[in-house]
């Protein structure tokens, strides 16, 4: 990693905080939110309520910017109808 | 008969092979043109690719079909396998040449001003004394491996990546992780510092 390059930015500094905030002891992870993210999606579309089970999705979603960017991949193809 | 009113399960299992054979390059063509959508307009992301991606979601959604509990559209579900192998690909190919070494050094660094510095969340009296909280639990309160495992997904580094670097298990390695933040928010809260307080200063 360049010297120059090591300095976080102040959105990512304060990605930490807001993490943190967000923890709680139980959480889903990966592999969890993958198994119900499609359920998630098509609740959000349909402008439903969300479960108990799923409501883990919403917060690790808030959690992680990979499912997070898989998501919102998701809910794009679902908006076109397939 | 449309892809939402295919019984998908059933017909990828189907003992008649022509039957199962169809069924598989139907599903193979509803997961490319669904990853040509979620794709559309990134340069970076060729037809080749997408043929690649859709090959091998293709095995997985077949290698993972008891796991589907009819709780989405099918294809939904394997929309979302498909997204998930995608992406895990374009990260991979953009940290290949970072080694354990490199990640481990980096997050040494984790807590030096350098890094973070006392502005980082701006200059007020608040936000410093965070800062300053935030770097002290960071270097007292983690694990080499924490510190690396965490410095390493804020600079978008990708988890399968950070993972396979440390030699460990997608769960254990989340767990990690959790754990870290958990230990930091322990730390936060012993210097006077609570879930409260960040959720007012950051309006989450």
């Amino acid at each position: 990693m360049k010297s120059e390059d090591q300095r976080l930015t102040r959105e990512q500094v304060g990605s930490i905080v807001k993490m943190l905030g967000l923890t709680t002891d139980r959480e889903f992870n990966c592999g969890e939110c993958l198994q119900h993210v499609s359920e998630f999606a098509e609740s959000q579309l349909a402008h439903q309520p969300v479960g108990e089970v799923i409501a883990g999705v919403e917060q690790h979603l808030a959690l992680c910017p990979e499912c997070r960017e898989e998501y919102e991949a998701l809910m794009k193809i679902l908006k076109a109808g397939l | 008969m449309t892809p939402t009113e295919i019984n998908w399960p059933a017909a990828l299992r189907a003992a008649d092979s022509a039957e199962q054979a169809a069924a598989v390059n139907e599903l193979r063509a509803v997961l490319l043109n669904g990853l040509r959508i979620a794709f559309s307009g990134r340069g970076d992301v060729s037809e080749a690719h997408l043929e690649d991606f859709a090959q091998e979601s293709l095995l997985r959604v077949l290698d993972r079909l008891d796991q589907f509990q009819g709780r989405s559209r099918f294809t939904t579900w394997a929309q979302a396998i498909a997204l998930n192998v995608a992406f895990a690909e374009l990260r991979r190919k953009r940290w290949r040449d970072v080694s354990l070494d490199a990640l481990l050094a980096d997050g040494g660094r984790f807590a030096d001003p350098a890094v973070i510095a006392d502005d980082a969340l701006g200059a007020d009296e608040d936000r410093t004394r965070l800062v300053a909280a935030l770097r002290h639990a960071i270097e007292n309160g983690l694990t080499p491996k924490q510190r690396a495992a965490m410095l390493g997904e804020l600079r978008e580094m990708p988890f399968d990546q950070i993972v396979e670097l440390l030699g460990t298990s997608r769960s254990a390695a989340y767990k990690m992780l959790h754990d870290a933040r958990r230990a930091l928010k322990q730390r936060l809260h012993e210097a006077g510092i609570t879930g409260a307080d960040i959720h007012n200063a950051f309006n989450l």
